[in-house]
């Protein structure tokens, strides 16, 4: 067999072609300062925030069922596209017109005049249309046709186990795919993945398929827990029955990252909010 | 807000698909002559078979349940295609192509060989020269044809070296064919590759 001797590169030579790490705003209150870059400055170290999710990062957005996936990539799609950048949105699960009602409502919690941005959203419909769902080739080649078309940079795929229904086991050739593919189009990219347990609830554990999260760059985890007891009643500080969100980042390979757990609203408005850590929380409690 | 229309869907075709790694696989064995002299013409079922069998499963990933459904085999017989080794297929490929009963995984190793040939760039070449001679006289661009002509029956990848010998002589748009040989990289990897880059030296891209 022969060598493949492309493949074999020497660090000095990929450095040239490496992208400069940047942050990528997303729209969401209290995420953007959650990743960071070193800095050397007088011979030490100094930690700054990235100011947002890394640019060309391939992230992973998963929770159980109701716990605001949704609303926090369509909430980075209005955020993107107002600032006048293409957005793929590839909507697996809700059809195209109820997206849009969706977005427009989410446009409109966020103050933002939704026909300023509706030009730079465009929508691919995979739950209406079988052959983008059933077939990969049509879906990325459609994707590749719409990337160059209107010049998109970022693909919001919600959700990628939609794809794979029926065949979990072969979640990791589904997401290596798509994860090639946005690499080779320099896309920043959300998936949003349902995750089928809540026994692990803040990891990456049964995130949309098997061992899909070690395929892609970064993983965050959405949870949601009902106050039951009175342990959590202090702890939490709500009262029993009501339901509090919380907000993980499980890993991120591309930069630095807040690795704490970190409270999450849901705004009346379906916005969402990343609040303050549990610990500090716990300390205003003591 | 864009919703891209069914127009702009880029459907990806099976049928087309299949076919190629089916042509690519009847010319691995010979082409269709090759079956005619040993009176084995069932090959050309159970070769349609893999390759619908083998792109499904790799470009579309069907389960072998979907595949033996659609194909209307049994899931064993998808099986036997789908782990067919192709080195060990083709070391007693001539004995086997003698058989009267077609095996599935003899198919299958032929259809996997294709399959790889085809992703690589390298169709089933008279049919390929064949394809492109009406569209090229159409267009008015007749060198991609005479090129091809003159590469039947060259394996790819190809020396810059051996190409030189085949396109000897050639002009193509006032350009001597081998020193458009000289801009490409060696070895070149397919007859496709070989247009694209002579098409780019032609042009000075």
């Amino acid at each position: 067999m022969n060598p493949v001797n492309e493949a074999i590169q020497v660090l000095k030579d990929v450095g040239k072609k490496a992208p400069i790490l940047e942050g990528v705003s997303t729209g969401i209150e209290g995420l953007d300062d959650l990743f960071f870059t070193s800095k050397i400055e007088n011979g030490k170290v100094i930690k700054q925030s990235l100011g947002g999710i890394p640019r060309y990062a391939v992230i992973n957005l998963t929770g159980v069922s109701d716990t605001g996936k949704s609303l926090l990539v369509e909430q980075f799609a209005i955020k993107r596209a107002v600032e006048g950048e293409k957005v793929a949105f590839v909507t697996v699960e809700t059809p195209a017109a109820f997206l849009s009602m969706g977005l427009k409502e989410r446009a409109a919690a966020m103050g933002i005049d939704f026909s300023v941005i509706d030009e730079n959203i465009i929508i691919i419909d995979a739950a209406s249309y079988h052959s983008l769902r059933e077939e990969m080739p049509t879906l990325l080649d459609t994707l590749a046709y719409a990337i160059k078309t209107y010049k998109i940079k970022y693909t919001i795929v919600d959700s990628i186990t939609g794809l794979y229904e029926h065949k979990e086991m072969m979640a990791r050739i589904f997401v290596r795919q798509l994860f090639n593919f946005m690499k080779k189009w320099y896309q920043t990219a959300l998936f949003v993945s349902q995750k089928r347990s809540s026994h692990e609830e803040l990891s990456a554990e049964a995130a949309g398929g098997y061992a899909v999260s070690h395929i892609v760059d970064c993983t965050m985890v959405l949870s949601k827990k009902t106050i039951q007891s009175s342990y959590d009643e202090r702890m939490y500080k709500r009262p029993i029955g009501e339901m509090v969100r919380l907000f993980r980042i499980d890993g991120c390979r591309m930069c630095g990252h807040d690795t704490e757990t970190h409270f999450m609203e849901i705004t009346e408005r379906g916005l969402i909010k990343i609040g303050p850590t549990l610990k500090e929380l716990l300390r205003s409690v003591k | 807000m864009a919703i891209l229309s069914p127009e702009e869907i880029r459907k990806f075709d099976v049928d087309a698909t299949a076919i190629r790694v089916f042509l690519k696989a009847l010319e691995i064995i010979g082409g269709p002559r090759k079956l005619i002299e040993l009176r084995n013409l069932t090959w050309i079922t159970s070769l349609m078979e893999a390759s619908y069998a083998i792109v499904l499963a790799d470009m579309e990933h069907k389960t072998e349940d979907e595949i033996a459904e659609f194909l209307g085999l049994t899931r064993q017989t998808v099986r036997n295609i789908l782990r067919a080794e192709p080195e060990l297929v083709l070391k007693k490929l001539e004995g086997e192509l003698r058989e009267k009963t077609t095996k599935a995984h003899t198919a299958g190793g032929l259809a996997k060989l294709a399959y790889k040939e085809i992703k690589e760039g390298r169709d089933n070449l008279e049919i390929f020269i064949h394809a492109l001679e009406s569209a090229s006289q159409a267009l008015g661009i007749v060198w991609p044809v005479e090129v091809l002509r003159r590469i039947k029956g060259l394996n790819f990848p190809a020396s810059i070296e051996n190409l030189r010998e085949r396109l000897a002589g050639l002009v193509i748009e006032g350009k001597e064919a081998e020193k458009i040989l000289v801009e490409l990289s060696n070895p070149v990897n397919s007859p496709s590759e070989l247009l694209k880059e002579m098409r780019k030296a032609i042009k000075g891209e």
